[in-house]
């Protein structure tokens, strides 16, 4: 029986984060493959975003022992989750703004590079500044809304309804905006700038609110995972997070708004499932001492021991997803080849 | 005496050592076909760059009627009523026909953020005419029958006519044309020629560069020779083609 | 008043780090020349270069340490030829944006693969501890010393290569105009897997002395170096190995100068915020001319 409440668990977790790196993905998204912005820095959205929830949220630094940090603004929840996940939106919108401003003339492989060292600077930020952010050692109580009132088992479930509303809902407002002409000119400034600017459409503009817009919904992505989570920490946002999000978007199919979250889905089912193999692999042996046990036991033998192993092989296999995805399938899962290849052609 | 559109004045462009364009002077009459023309190297793609803003000049002045353009970003120049297409044609290949032109519509409500999830009514509503307009234009080009194509499976012919109808869902108060029939087949290019008269017919205005000097010669009401980034001819045909200066450039390029 | 030991000390600092920075800035630069894309995976190349002599060392105690490096710098040299071979060159006719992509693929899987041999754990090289040497004011260890030693005579050897030999030559042609180059009659395939060699063994050497100096290592530190040997690279100019030596000079003073003056917490966000501005004001570089 342990099992199978262990299962259900376990889908609950994978469906929620799936649910949060699905909005990432559609943020991502917006700015690369419908506007065409090479984004290597999603994190620091996503991070604004959680940190800002927590700040809001977090009990004053007074009441909290060891706390480093000065602003805890203890908005009460429930009611206070609507005003945590605007602010957390906000706050990603606002950075991605500011980033923008700068850096949204600069050539893809500059506008690269240039988010990629804007995102480690953020991070030095978020790890140095203590008085924001409690450093490195985290805001970690951030308060899960309702949690006392449902019990462990029904928060999680209450949870993942409520993160794959969100998801819905964003997907769905997205979904008309590049349905709309908003996302017809997306997609021309995405192909050719200058062809854009000489039809009137002034393009720097665009690209800004295309890019800021994705950095509001990593944004809310960071919202409902530091609510989800209750603790928020420099370790949680680091470069590994921005590429998992670009492997969903490749595997999903670059330009593909339903893509964006299947390559989400995957991607996150993916990553949790190591957790699910080890855990798999000790029952099995447990279970099957004599028969199966031995076999998978000789056949683990000559890998390495160290606890990074499986992790690694994880990334790994998300590098060669990158590889194999441009090089076979550039467009990925969902995604249209007819888009794809236009993508990049005024270099 | 047709009202003057656009005025370029002493126009000075250079890059390093080279000066593409010198003190080059054009006026634009309404309602009628202006062709520049030249070797090449004589600065006549330049000056299209600076007429709308994608290049900076040096010095010299672009007035559209009143207004000064020199200076102002590419996409108010074109706002301001200047339509350019370029030699090879910059359609967006990923999207279709009637994708390309509806792109062009003008300062519709559904291209903000709030416009487009708030207004779907007026959103609807401007779709709609643009489809209207979109239609009308793509007859009047004869690329009806491609509207759902994709725009990469045009023709080189068919592709300048797509940038011809999408510049002209601008409603443009002159229309700046860059080899209009290079590379395009015989049959095609004669629909264009046709099409530039139809335009001339309605009231437009056009300046065109071409490099087929008899074709020049026929269409257009007006001739500016460019040589080396400098004006130094500019009349109508029956003038230029006798113009010694013009012959001497040529060295016997042109056939009378 | 500034306290002028102190800032030749700093400066000093930032001079050895300036000597790793260089040795991957020109290994980069080198290879953008020829390959036209921005490798992120190439930091990966620094921390095996690192990994594979502390291996050395750990089954061949025997090993003088210079021999180590120099089998280790030959060996990821041609891993690079591999790595390109099977990633990049395939693919070599789609532009820019899907080898930068792809690198960021490549990237992954060679570090994982590292972490997955040898795990997380830092490690260092048998370097001495010693104590730094004062000289004309300011203090320097043997170890430091041999650290800029050896970084100058391999920059000095590219150089040679460059100028004087025909490989440089024809490496010069063809990161100027690879299919006029081609016409002309280079074979530029066996050009880009030279140039490789050079520019992932280059990689190794500066992963080699950055560990000798702050050890101890992880094997993930390469992707973090990266972004300062962007920055280094991108002060000099993509392309140009000259602009990229003193583009490594200016970076390495300032994040020195930087942490003695100003936040010891932010050191790297220097290079950062250098990186930053040159892309904003002058992506093209300091350096005038073409290398």
């Amino acid at each position: 029986m342990a099992i199978v409440t262990g299962w259900v668990a376990f889908v609950v977790t994978v469906a929620t984060i799936a649910c949060i790196y699905g909005l990432l993905t559609i943020g991502l998204n917006l700015q690369f493959g419908f506007t065409g912005l090479l984004n290597f820095g999603h994190v620091a959205f996503f991070a604004a975003g959680a940190y800002t929830a927590a700040i809001v949220s977090m009990p004053p630094p007074g009441t909290v022992p060891g706390a480093r940090y000065m602003i805890g603004l203890a908005v009460p929840m429930p009611a206070g989750l609507l005003l945590t996940l605007a602010a957390a939106t906000l706050m990603g919108g606002v950075l991605a703004a500011l980033i923008g401003v700068s850096a949204i003339r600069l050539e893809s492989h500059y506008l690269a590079i240039a988010t990629f060292a804007l995102a480690g600077i953020f991070y030095d930020v978020l790890v140095n500044e203590r008085w924001l952010t409690n450093g490195t050692f985290g805001m970690t109580q951030v308060p899960k809304p309702l949690r006392a009132t449902l019990g462990a088992d029904a928060w999680a479930l209450a949870y993942l309804l409520f993160a794959a509303a969100t998801l819905a809902v964003v997907y769905l407002l997205v979904g008309r905006l590049l349905e709309a002409p908003f996302g017809r000119v997306l997609r021309g400034v995405r192909e050719s700038t200058a062809a854009a600017e000489m039809l009137g459409k002034d393009t720097d503009r665009i690209k800004l609110v295309a890019f800021s817009l994705g950095g509001a919904i990593a944004g809310l992505a960071g919202g409902v995972y530091a609510h989800y989570i209750g603790s928020v920490v420099t370790g949680q946002f680091v470069a590994g997070v921005t590429f998992t999000v670009w492997a969903a978007l490749l595997l999903g199919g670059v330009a593909s708004h339903r893509g964006a979250v299947v390559g989400a889905f995957i991607l996150v089912a993916f990553q949790q499932s190591t957790r699910f193999i080890t855990t798999a692999y000790d029952a099995a042996v447990a279970a099957f001492p004599d028969t199966l046990g031995v076999v998978l036991t000789a056949l683990a033998a000559p890998l390495p021991g160290h606890p990074a192993f499986l992790p690694s092989v994880r990334f790994m296999i998300i590098g060669l997803l990158f590889i194999l995805v441009i090089r076979f399938r550039p467009a990925g899962v969902l995604g249209d080849p007819q888009e794809v290849t236009v993508m990049g052609s005024e270099e | 005496m047709a009202r003057t559109i656009l005025t370029v004045d002493g126009l000075t462009k250079r890059f390093g050592g080279l000066t593409a364009v010198d003190a080059a002077h054009l006026t634009v009459p309404e309602g009628q076909i202006t062709g520049v023309i030249g070797p090449n190297g004589a600065g006549k793609s330049t000056l299209f760059d600076c007429i709308t803003g994608i290049t900076a000049p040096d010095a010299g002045s672009v007035r559209l009627g009143e207004t000064e353009l020199v200076g102002r970003a590419p996409h108010a120049i074109a706002h301001a009523g200047v339509g350019r297409t370029f030699q090879t044609p910059r359609i967006f290949e990923g999207m279709t026909v009637r994708e390309n032109m509806a792109f062009a519509a003008v300062a519709q409500t559904g291209e903000s953020v709030v416009g487009a999830l708030a207004r779907p009514g007026a959103v609807a509503a401007e779709e709609a005419e643009t489809d209207a307009r979109v239609d009308e234009l793509l007859a009047f080009l004869t690329l009806d029958p491609l509207a759902t194509a994709y725009a990469g499976e045009l023709s080189g012919g068919q592709r300048k006519l797509l940038e011809l109808g999408r510049v002209l869902m601008l409603d443009p108060t002159v229309l700046l044309l860059d080899e209009p029939l290079a590379g395009v087949n015989p049959t095609l290019g004669a629909t264009i020629v046709d099409r530039l008269e139809a335009l001339r017919t309605d009231g437009r205005t056009i300046v065109l560069i071409e490099h087929d000097l008899e074709l020049v010669m026929r269409l257009c009401d007006t001739v500016v020779v460019l040589h080396h980034g400098a004006t130094l001819a500019a009349g109508p045909p029956s003038v230029i083609r006798a113009d010694p200066q013009v012959i001497d450039a040529y060295l016997g390029r042109m056939e009378t | 008043m500034v306290d002028l030991s102190g800032l030749a000390q700093a400066l000093t600092f930032g001079l050895i780090e300036a000597s790793v920075i260089a040795l991957g800035a020109v290994g980069l630069t080198l290879s953008y020349g020829v390959t036209r894309f921005i490798n992120f995976a190439y930091g990966e190349f620094l921390a095996w270069g690192a990994f594979t002599v502390v291996f050395l060392v750990a089954i061949a105690p025997a090993l003088p340490l210079p021999l180590a490096v120099a089998v280790a710098v030959v060996a990821v040299g041609f891993m690079g030829v591999a790595v390109s071979g099977a990633f990049f060159e395939p693919i070599a006719d789609r532009g820019g944006l899907p080898l930068l992509i792809t690198s960021i693929g490549v990237a992954f899987v060679l570090r994982y693969l590292l972490v997955a041999i040898a795990s997380t754990d830092a490690r260092s090289l048998p370097v001495p501890l010693q104590r730094p040497v004062e000289w004309m004011g300011v203090g320097l260890t043997p170890v430091q010393a041999v650290v800029i030693g050896v970084a100058a005579l391999a920059m000095l050897a590219i150089h040679g290569v460059l100028q004087y030999t025909t490989l440089g030559t024809v490496m010069r042609a063809t990161s100027g105009n690879r299919e006029l180059a081609t016409v002309a009659g280079i074979d530029t395939e066996a050009v880009v897997r030279r140039t490789w060699v050079i520019s992932a063994g280059a990689a190794a050497l500066a992963g080699v002395l950055y560990t000798v100096l702050y050890a101890p290592v992880r094997p993930t530190f390469g992707f973090g170096y990266l972004i300062i040997i962007f920055a280094a690279t991108l002060l000099g100019g993509i392309g140009r190995p000259y602009g990229a030596m003193l583009g490594a000079v200016l970076i390495g003073v300032t994040i020195s100068v930087g942490s003695a003056y100003l936040s010891p917490a932010y050191d790297q966000a220097y290079a950062f915020i250098v990186l930053v501005v040159v892309l904003l004001v002058r992506p093209e570089g300091i350096r005038r001319g073409t290398f």
